[in-house]
């Protein structure tokens, strides 16, 4: 609905029943005056708002839009509150990467009994988003496309682990095998330049076993359907952490799971790779030494560095053995830790808020809406339920315009939010190579800043952050008002 | 769906600055809306019965009223369109009185803004469901949490009326500040003479169990079915041997024991009884003051007990009762005034309190009722009042006004000329508020017939004179000049604020404060006892400051909600509560990590794992709804659909 033109912003509220709700009647009931912009969602708590209303607001045309609940620790249910609190921090801290203000989103806290304290809030947020104007529209964004700066250097060394223990591997997973239903790993695939999942039941399908940088799926991705089953799997470190999530929340089961650990030296960006190699029909061999790959299509040679053309996450990769295994072969990767901006989200970084919008615009314009991102991600456990395909409830339609592809990957991103390991498998599977994984890492990095430095998928027994609270957050600081 | 819109005028109210015409007009483009109409006051009876022939008329499967706050009259035009035979979750508002036309001016903007709530709430009925309440048992018993005037008369209240009672109480002893209280205004009358009783009435009623020395710890669950913890602190003192003999006491050697009944306006030894009508009259320990307990040399209490009560090994105890009902009747406590340099920042021996002079003026007080001054014992001649020390003072953050104090400042002027005949009382006052039955006329009398001089105006200073005295300097604002008063004591009418911990119970009981931790009632006019948690009630000054006949009220009052809750055979349970779509849910669990209630279980179906709600317990806070990542738990009348339609309503291009 069209907003008084010239008059009036619009600015959406989402008030809790208890005390903000009441908040507002106690401040007309004191004819407390307030501008004419704010319209009111009555929720029976702040933790009743996902944080994706939000951003559909703001996708779908708000200017702003405004949170508040109950003051901390009066929480008409105890803790919805607490938990509002985290997730709304998250997706404020999200909203910059797809090039929305985040001034234009805030929250608050505001009794029954404040009708001042709520008209100075109205009154102060409804002048802020006057100072913003009008906000910005996807569809008005000027397409920008724009490629990261892969020159990287990387935490660890990077190469083709042509030394790995894969004999020793092999050996013990034969001797294993009786004992489970089958073994998930890598063999090669319609040629030699890609290898395709591999599931091992016999001692000559372990004999198919490739290990090297085309490794790039995640098969950690088959484990959550087939929960009950024994079930070894061989992980990269990345892969591993995908393992250690699903454990923590218990989509499979420890003792079901036998994980064969090889430290990894980085695998290929196989989107790179297949530009440089372009049409070809036939590949002639791929052979490795320590540092390159070199692929012989149609009798062109074509040498890929593994420091020039490993996928952006391995750069910045802390975790090139795994963080949990029960057989681990070859000598460990030493890693060097230091600061690391994923090469996407440092892309995105360098761009000013209208930038990223426009880039997201010509990014989203790509999509196919294949859901090749969503299928190859282990942490989507939704699988046939997933709401994007759902008209109950209905979040999203069928349509074909980048704001509603944009949204599923924001759907996507904040259910990921505390639970994304960084695998990768979004973008990697993304058929049209767009940098999806940007905005997941952007907000695993919020999650970091927020929680205290936690990472996912490095201890299973840890507490997600986003399902549960801290009653003083020693991260957050709420703004003032 | 055939849609109805009431697009209320409530007057002048919303008509005023709302075009509610203009509005009932849109609301007939608005999908599904059939009927729209601009009644002058919707919640009256011709209101309420326009509703109703327009249902049936129209027939309506929806009505939509544009009026004041839900939080006002939902429940009223449930009932009205469930009168017409509607499902009563059939059934939206659109604030636009509180949220409209009482907050802005500008008519365009209000008409515009009121019809795009419209439009809101009709988006969100088209996707309402019809819905039923479930029933559930109760527990009838109630738990009261303070032992003052008003918890005491709550607490008898509900056991006359067949009510068993949990009644907990912070100090050893029930009777509240009012036990505290010399006489009670207007008819001065002796205090404990007429709450001794009642509180005898408390320990010996059968349906009532006391726990004195107790705080109440956690409190879970919902209306019909609290579970509360309540820890006894130790008294060091077996309570089912003591008999109250007072032996240990006498015997007690730490005789500079702060006494905190007597406002610490004298000592009194380490283990006591608070006063002599206490109840239960059972002796405690004052642990730090304890020299056993402090040094381990000692224990002579224990050797003197006749009953052999005394074990300083006793630890804290806590034990869980299930309730059905809560009445807070915490009260309250002193500000603190010693923020008043002018007044000597409590430095000065006889700048004392009220509640200080109340218990000089007691005979069961720390100098037998004889009044005299704190620093030398002498009958003082010239007595100084001041009131609103810490009320009606927004520097201190303490707007409000006390609300009892002009009347017992009266009423200690008076007893000052009886206790001492020559004696000349001086009050520095505001304005007198004297509202009550009787009031006004003893105010007058303690002018008039008992001489006290009443100044209105301000002290700006006190400081001691040198020879003893103290000089009161103010303004007389009446006559326009400054005054000076030679004064042998001064008496602060000190204001009152919620008593310590008031704001961690209201936590507890999930029920709101204000600013200065009174206890939020449910409405202000209309709900005064009520609180937004079903099944809590609010009793005296915890709700804000009263006095005592007030604070009896609203015992009695509360008494009567929980008698009124446990009159019906059943309890309904709100059936905006969280289902979980079976097909949809994957267990991943994550509702279940987070309910605050505990109300989603895991169940086994057909051999899968799925999440499900326990109705009974479920409180429809939807923050499971928020969680699940494919929308299989929906929160009943706040889906992710209703919601996302206010939102594209709202918001589509």
């Amino acid at each position: 609905m069209p907003v008084l033109e010239g008059k009036e912003l619009r600015i959406v509220g989402f008030l809790c029943n208890w005390c903000s709700y009441g908040g507002a009647d106690t401040a007309g009931v004191a004819r407390a005056g307030q501008p004419t912009d704010l319209r009111v969602i009555r929720v029976p708590c702040t933790g009743r708002v996902d944080p994706l209303f939000i951003v559909k607001a703001l996708l779908e045309g708000a200017d702003g839009v405004l949170v508040s609940g109950c003051h901390p620790r009066d929480c008409h249910y105890s803790v919805g509150n607490f938990y509002a609190r985290r997730r709304l921090e998250v997706v404020r801290e999200f909203l910059p990467v797809i090039g929305i203000d985040p001034r234009r989103f805030a929250y608050t806290w505001v009794s029954a009994s404040e009708g001042q304290r709520w008209q100075e809030v109205v009154q102060k947020f409804t002048a802020e988003i006057h100072d913003l104007g009008p906000a910005p529209r996807l569809e008005d964004a000027k397409p920008l496309l724009r490629l990261a700066d892969m020159a990287l250097t990387s935490l660890h060394p990077l190469g083709t682990g042509e030394k790995a223990a894969l004999a020793e591997l092999k050996e013990a997973i034969k001797q294993k095998l009786p004992e489970l239903d089958f073994v998930i790993g890598w063999q090669e695939g319609y040629d030699a330049a890609h290898t395709v999942p591999l599931f091992m039941k016999t001692p000559e399908d372990v004999d198919k076993l490739v290990w090297g940088p085309l490794n790039v799926n995640n098969p950690a991705v088959y484990l959550p359907q087939f929960k009950g089953k024994k079930v070894g799997i061989v992980v990269k470190g990345c892969d591993s952490r995908s393992i250690a999530e699903l454990l923590q929340e218990k989509l499979i089961n420890r003792e079901d799971v036998t994980i064969f650990s090889i430290p990894c030296e980085g695998v290929l960006d196989m989107a790179r790779v297949n530009t440089e190699l372009g049409r070809y029909t036939k590949i002639d061999s791929v052979t490795m030494d320590e540092a390159s790959v070199t692929i012989t299509a149609d009798g062109t040679e074509h040498r890929f560095c593994m420091t020039e053309c490993a996928q952006g996450k391995c750069y910045g990769c802390t975790t090139p053995g795994a963080v949990i295994a029960d057989q681990r072969f070859g000598t460990p990767v030493e890693v060097t830790p230091a600061a690391h901006t994923p090469p996407e989200l440092a892309m995105l970084d360098a761009m000013s808020l209208e930038e990223r919008m426009g880039f997201w615009k010509a990014q989203m314009e790509r999509c196919l809406r294949c859901y090749a991102c969503r299928n190859a991600c282990p942490m989507c456990v939704c699988r046939d339920y997933c709401i994007s395909d759902s008209r109950e409830p209905h979040w999203m339609s069928q349509g074909e315009s980048a704001r509603d592809k944009l949204f599923f990957q924001t759907i996507h991103a904040l259910h990921l939010a505390g639970r994304c390991t960084g695998c990768g498998e979004c973008q990697r599977a993304c058929p049209v190579g767009i940098p999806i994984l940007a905005l997941r890492q952007q907000i695993a990095r919020a999650v970091g800043k927020l929680f205290g430095g936690y990472q996912s998928g490095i201890n299973p027994e840890a507490i997600p952050p986003l399902l549960t609270y801290a009653v003083e957050e020693p991260h957050i600081h709420e703004r003032d008002w | 769906m055939r849609i109805g819109v009431f697009v209320c005028h409530c007057g002048s109210n919303i008509a005023g600055t709302v075009d509610v015409a203009e509005v009932a007009e849109r609301a007939r483009h608005y999908p599904d809306v059939v009927y729209a109409d601009d009644p002058m006051y919707t919640c009256a009876e011709p209101g309420q019965a326009a509703i109703e022939q327009a249902i049936h008329d129209y027939k309506l499967d929806g009505v939509v009223v544009a009026s004041c706050t839900p939080r006002m009259h939902e429940p009223t035009f449930r009932r009205t369109v469930e009168r017409a035979g509607l499902n009563p979750y059939m059934f939206e508002m659109a604030n636009i009185r509180e949220h409209v036309s009482w907050i802005g001016k500008d008519k365009e903007a209000n008409t515009n803004k009121a019809a795009e709530l419209v439009l809101m709430a009709v988006e969100k009925l088209r996707r309402n469901r019809p819905l039923s309440p479930k029933s559930f048992e109760v527990t009838k018993k109630v738990l009261i949490i303070g032992g003052g005037v008003a918890g005491i008369q709550a607490a008898l209240d509900c056991a006359d009326g067949g009510v068993p009672v949990i009644l907990v109480e912070r100090e050893a002893t029930i009777g509240g500040k009012m036990a505290k209280l010399d006489k009670t205004f207007p008819t001065v009358d002796c205090s404990a003479c007429i709450l001794g009783p009642k509180m005898v009435d408390v320990a010996q009623h059968p349906l009532i169990t006391l726990y004195a020395y107790s705080e109440v710890e956690d409190i879970s669950g919902y209306v019909g079915n609290f579970e509360v913890k309540i820890r006894k602190k130790t008294p060091y003192v077996d309570w089912s041997k003591c008999t109250g003999c007072g032996t240990c006491t006498e015997k007690c050697p730490s005789k500079k024991t702060p006494d905190a009944f007597n406002e610490f306006m004298g000592d009194t030894t380490a283990i006591t009884i608070a006063f002599p009508q206490a109840i239960p009259k059972k002796a405690v320990i004052n642990a730090p003051y304890c020299r056993k307990l402090t040094s381990g040399k000692c224990g002579i209490c224990a050797k003197v007990c006749p009953t052999g009560a005394v074990d300083y090994e006793l630890k804290d105890e806590v034990i869980t009762e299930t309730v059905g009902s809560i009445v807070a009747a915490t009260g309250y406590d002193l500000v603190d005034w010693s923020v008043y340099e002018e007044y000597g920042g409590g430095r000065y021996p006889d700048v004392i309190t009220a509640l200080q002079y109340e218990r000089l003026l007691n005979a069961s007080g720390p100098t037998g009722g004889h009044v005299v001054r704190p620093s030398d014992g002498r009958e003082p001649r010239d007595v100084v009042f001041i009131q609103c020390v810490g009320s009606r003072d927004r520097s201190i953050g303490r707007p409000y006004c006390s609300a009892f104090c002009c009347m017992y400042t009266a009423k200690q002027a008076v007893l000052t000329k009886d206790h001492i005949p020559d004696s000349q009382s001086h009050i520095f006052y505001m304005d007198i508020r004297a509202a009550g039955k009787l009031y006004d006329e003893f105010t007058r009398r303690a002018m008039e017939e008992y001489g006290t001089n009443y100044i209105r105006g301000r002290v700006s200073a006190i400081y001691p004179d040198g020879e003893g005295r103290y000089v009161v300097m103010g303004a007389d604002t009446l006559m326009g000049e400054p005054i000076e008063i030679k004064a042998d004591l001064v008496v602060l009418a000190v204001g009152i604020q919620a008593s310590a911990g008031a704001e961690k119970l209201a936590e507890k009981l999930r029920i709101s404060y204000d600013a200065y931790g009174f206890f939020m009632e449910s409405h202000v006019k209309l709900k005064p006892v009520e609180t937004n948690t079903a099944g809590v009630f609010l009793a005296g000054v915890c709700q804000g400051p009263k006095d005592i006949p007030a604070s009896v009220a609203q015992g009695s009052a509360a008494a009567a909600k929980v008698l009124d809750l446990f009159a019906r055979p059943q309890l309904h349970s709100d059936p905006a509560i969280a289902h979980v779509d079976m097909r949809r849910c994957v267990d991943c669990g994550k509702c279940i990590r987070c309910c605050p209630f505990g109300a989603i279980e895991e169940v086994n179906m057909r051999g899968v794992n799925k999440a499900q709600v326990i109705e009974t317990v479920c409180q429809g806070c939807g923050l499971c709804v928020a969680t699940c990542p494919q929308g299989a738990i929906q929160l009943s009348h706040s889906t992710d659909n209703q919601i996302l339609a206010e939102v594209n309503a709202l918001c589509r291009f």
